[in-house]
């Protein structure tokens, strides 16, 4: 290996983990917003209702339709939480170097890697939903501020995710096989 | 170089996680399933995707029309993000691997190849139309209840070209550009 390229592998090292964790951070904070401002309001005659992600949740499950209730309730509530928990449990376990075993901490990434996309859920549903229910003035769905706050999120927890290299947590450990 | 048999997997010898893996569909599956997934995006966009109605009234809605309603409500970012993660991601994803797919089998040497994997393997994470799929199908039982809703054919050309793009992915070995250096070796010969 050419001497250059060692100092080029630390210094995108570094980078990796600290982009990873002020995206992750980010994310965290705008997480907050996400979950209290509304982001759906609907309009039938003699109903308005104002919802957040975890009170439109609640009425599905009040209407009987557990299953879809418990689909969002992973997507939107669980998911965002679970991933920027792991993401930052992979960064505390990387912050003096590679981890004593590796393995189970690159199963961890590979399952975030996963489950990210699905919390954009709300955000196509929110979407769906108002260009549908507008039919002759019955009814109309908007779409609010909540939702730009919590898509900004999800986009965050992705590129963190992104940044993560995983490589780093096997740098200077001896391969296991010759 | 040593191809990978339909079904047959590489995996890394520190952290067991895949490669590589040679596609159980066989060698043709990737090419095959991302052309029909350019095919079957036409319809999906401009057949009805799902009329919603109530009391003889009826609406007809395209895929995109909660996008288009988004905008106009100033909501212009989650517009755009929609639309692309939806709509028009996944069938550039799906162009990328076809173009990467038909200059293998040309054994073209052309860099615009390498470009186009480096491409499609970085837009990989944000083509997801199979979470809006999961979308509409929250919504329409969600609405089922309210009003009368009627899937479009549309929808399910949708749903369809995202199967299809899946399967398409998958076929496709995304972790190991090492497969790709084929393009480049015929005058050197294989080596394996």
């Amino acid at each position: 290996m050419k001497p250059g390229s060692v100092a080029s592998l630390v210094r995108w090292r570094l980078r990796s983990t600290s982009t990873a964790a002020a995206l992750a951070v980010t994310a965290g904070i705008l997480l907050v917003p996400a979950n209290l401002l509304p982001v759906l309001t609907t309009e039938t005659p003699g109903r308005y209702r104002t919802d957040t992600i975890f009170s439109g949740t609640v009425e599905l499950w009040r209407h009987g339709l557990w299953a879809i209730a418990l689909i969002v309730f992973v997507a939107s509530l669980l998911i965002p939480f679970l991933k920027l928990a792991g993401l930052g449990w992979l960064l505390w376990q990387t912050r003096h170097g590679p981890p004593r075993d590796p393995r189970p901490l690159t199963r961890i990434y590979a399952t975030l890697d996963f489950i990210g996309r699905w919390s954009m859920l709300d955000v196509f549903l929110a979407a769906f939903l108002t260009g549908l229910v507008q039919f002759g003035g019955l009814s109309t769905v908007v779409a609010r501020g909540g939702i730009v706050a919590f898509s900004a999120a999800v986009v965050l927890t992705v590129l963190a995710t992104r940044a993560f290299d995983p490589r780093i947590l096997w740098q200077a450990n001896p391969p296991a096989t010759p | 170089m040593i191809p990978l048999q339909p079904g047959e997997k590489a995996l890394c010898s520190r952290c067991d996680s895949i490669l590589a893996q040679g596609s159980r569909l066989g060698t043709h599956a990737t090419l095959v399933f991302s052309l029909t997934t350019l095919a079957l995006a036409i319809p999906a966009m401009t057949l009805p995707f799902v009329s919603a109605g109530k009391f003889g009234e009826e609406r007809v809605s395209l895929l995109f029309t909660g996008v288009a309603s988004l905008w106009n409500n100033g909501m212009r970012a989650v517009a755009v993000l929609v639309f692309l993660l939806g709509g028009l991601l996944p069938i550039l994803l799906a162009a990328l691997l076809a173009t990467v797919e038909i200059n293998r089998r040309l054994r073209r040497t052309w860099v615009g190849s390498d470009y186009a994997f480096r491409l499609a393997r970085s837009l990989e994470p944000w083509a997801i139309p199979e979470v809006q799929v999961l979308a509409v199908f929250v919504a329409l039982i969600k609405l089922g209840s309210l009003v009368t809703v009627t899937i479009g054919l549309g929808c399910w050309c949708y749903c369809a070209m995202t199967v299809s793009l899946l399967i398409s992915q998958r076929s496709f070995g995304f972790d190991a550009p090492g497969l790709l250096a084929a393009n480049h070796e015929p005058e050197h010969g294989l080596s394996s």
